[in-house]
């Protein structure tokens, strides 16, 4: 619109002179261009290949409404490809850089016709398919990080399934064939223990422990240590496959750490308020503190045993609440050493396992929106990258 | 929280749905999970709150305090204090019925609100609408004791279209089952 006022402003005069001069200039180019070889046309078109994915790469869902998954390079901020994951599906990161691994569940007609469970494998270069493996069912929920994982540097992948009762379908990824079904009673969210199996949260407050090798699996239980209907751990933890580790935060803010095994021991909790100096929260309504909460609301350092919390002010029962603070709290010695506040509120943050960690932090944009992605500093919290309407889902990272 | 009883809300919502459904595979799977249910036990958690629940405001949570029962198109609506995704009363359908060519689930995940009227709790079964595409108006998201995956029956994220001709997602009802 402006363009065409300040043409339309010119004078008479004024444009006959800027037309001479376009010809000139015309003329000249055309003379110019005659001198040198004329551009070649472009060669037979092929698709663009990426490299072995890196650790400041980061792969985003794009939310509820939209499907695949988009990669971005953390240090330049720009897009690498797109995963295609479809809907309410979930990725898995190859160790060995080699795949992309998708448990989907598609139907034969589009949303009817016979469904369709599986992982689908894609080319970590080309991102093409490479093969499917047929699986007998998958839970269909969107925002979780530990319902697809993988596990044996890559050889295994368990993937969770409710159909309404709740099993985990064992995958050997190696020879591309599902092995068998566990049955899981009450317990979901699971983390690969190496040479037993993996862990579960579970209903009664106990951390399972399942032998995957047994002809009849074998599940252990550990005494119940958190409740899970009055102050819930949060099914988004932060976990560790080379240390063995997890680290586990309640709706109030406790947080528990975990050395994982066939008899996995379980820390006494801490408060991650009374960490950083204020009041620790309770269940009591009208009580008003700080909470963690957020869709994915903790991320986890290993290199540092640094833990990245989503918090937000207000009551309980507010644990979806997106975070207007990152809290930065050192797990070993029990200490919040950095908040950073939030201009945009955020719903999921992931950390990249650098040296020089960046943050990726996706802003709230309601349910079925497409909030801004923020990749921060993790050291100074400084913004180096804003990407518009690039957020939404659940963020992941290579992660050991 | 004293008002909070899973092992009655999932009785009272597993009668009323035994005696409404006729789907043979859901039922063995649901069987499976009813008989799975004495392993999780979430006993202890319900011998607790034997005690005579508080109705006072200082008992209430933000929702509670600040539901209506007037306008069930809007995200503080009392049923709602644990729903999530699009109310199908904005999307064709009303608070208990689905919208044309919609089907109910018929299993649910399930909350405990207090009518600001009565000042009593109820039931509230989020029953989804499901074999249509995502109707994507009115997104709410409550969250009076909704918890993680690992008791899903208070989990608001499943998709909770079991049983149906289709699993799409298309919308989300609040079926008062009875007082809680």
């Amino acid at each position: 619109m402006m363009k065409v006022q300040r043409k339309s402003s010119l004078s008479a005069r004024a444009r006959y002179s800027a037309a001479a001069l376009c010809a000139l200039a015309l003329l000249g180019s055309a003379n110019a261009a005659n001198a040198a070889d004329p551009l070649q046309p472009d060669p037979e078109l092929e698709a663009v290949t990426l490299s072995a994915p890196k650790p400041s790469w980061v792969f985003v869902e794009r939310g509820f409404v939209a499907p695949g998954t988009t990669i971005y390079d953390t240090d330049t901020g720009k897009m690498l490809g797109q995963v295609e994951t479809s809907h309410l599906s979930d990725l898995g990161l190859d160790p060995n850089g080699k795949a992309y691994y998708v448990a989907e569940s598609i139907w034969s007609k589009g949303l009817r016709g016979t469904r369709q469970d599986m992982i689908t494998v894609y080319d970590s270069a080309t991102l093409k398919l490479k093969s499917e493996i047929t699986i007998p069912g998958r839970i269909l929920i969107g925002g979780r990080k530990f319902n697809f994982v993988i596990a044996d540097a890559g050889k295994t992948a368990y993937v969770y399934n409710l159909d309404p009762a709740s099993s985990v379908n064992v995958v050997d990824l190696t020879k591309g064939k599902f092995v068998k079904k566990i049955e899981l009673p009450g317990c979901a969210s699971l983390m690969p223990v190496t040479g037993v199996g993996f862990s579960a949260l579970c209903s009664d407050g106990s951390l399972a422990t399942v032998k995957v090798a047994a002809a009849k699996p074998e599940i252990t239980r550990s005494a119940p240590f958190f409740s899970a209907t009055n102050d819930p751990i949060f099914d988004n933890f932060g976990y560790d496959g080379v240390k063995q580790e997890a680290v586990f935060l309640t709706y109030t803010g406790q947080v528990y750490t975990v050395k994982l095994g066939a008899t996995p021991t379980i820390s006494e909790p801490f408060s991650i308020q009374a960490a950083a100096g204020v009041s620790p929260a309770d269940t009591k309504p009208l009580d008003v503190h700080w909470y963690p909460g957020g869709r994915q609301g903790l991320a986890y350092h290993s290199g540092t045993g640094h833990a990245f919390v989503l918090m937000h002010t207000g009551e309980y029962w507010t644990h979806k609440e997106p975070g207007t603070e990152i809290w930065e709290l050192d797990v070993a010695a029990k200490k919040v050493v950095k908040r950073i506040p939030l201009e945009d509120p955020a719903e999921e943050i992931a950390v990249t396992q650098e040296p020089n960690a960046k943050l990726i932090v996706s802003g709230s944009a309601g349910a079925g929106g497409s909030g801004a992605l923020y990749i921060l500093d993790a050291k100074t919290g400084e913004e180096k990258f804003k990407l518009e309407k690039s957020g939404g889902g659940v963020i992941r990272t290579l992660e050991p | 929280m004293k008002t909070f009883n899973p092992d009655a809300m999932g009785e009272k919502l597993l009668r009323r749905f035994a005696g409404g459904t006729s789907r043979r595979g859901i039922l063995a799977r649901l069987g499976l999970a009813l008989v799975a249910a004495p392993v999780f036990p979430v006993l202890p958690v319900s011998r607790a709150s034997a005690a005579k629940p508080d109705r006072s405001p200082e008992a209430k949570t933000t929702f509670a305090r600040n539901a209506q029962s007037k306008d069930d198109t809007k995200c503080d609506y009392w049923r709602y204090c644990a729903i999530d995704g699009s109310l199908c009363s904005c999307c064709g359908g009303a608070v208990n019925r689905c919208p044309p060519g919609a089907e109910h689930s018929p299993v649910s995940w399930v909350g405990t609100c207090i009518n600001p009227d009565d000042g009593r709790a109820y039931l509230i079964a989020y029953r989804d609408c499901c074999g249509k595409s995502y109707c994507n108006k009115c997104d709410c998201d409550g969250t009076d004791r909704e918890t993680q995956l690992y008791v899903p029956q208070l989990n608001n994220d499943v998709i909770w279209c079991f049983g149906t001709t289709s699993m799409e997602y298309h919308c989300s009802t609040a079926v008062l089952v009875g007082t809680a």
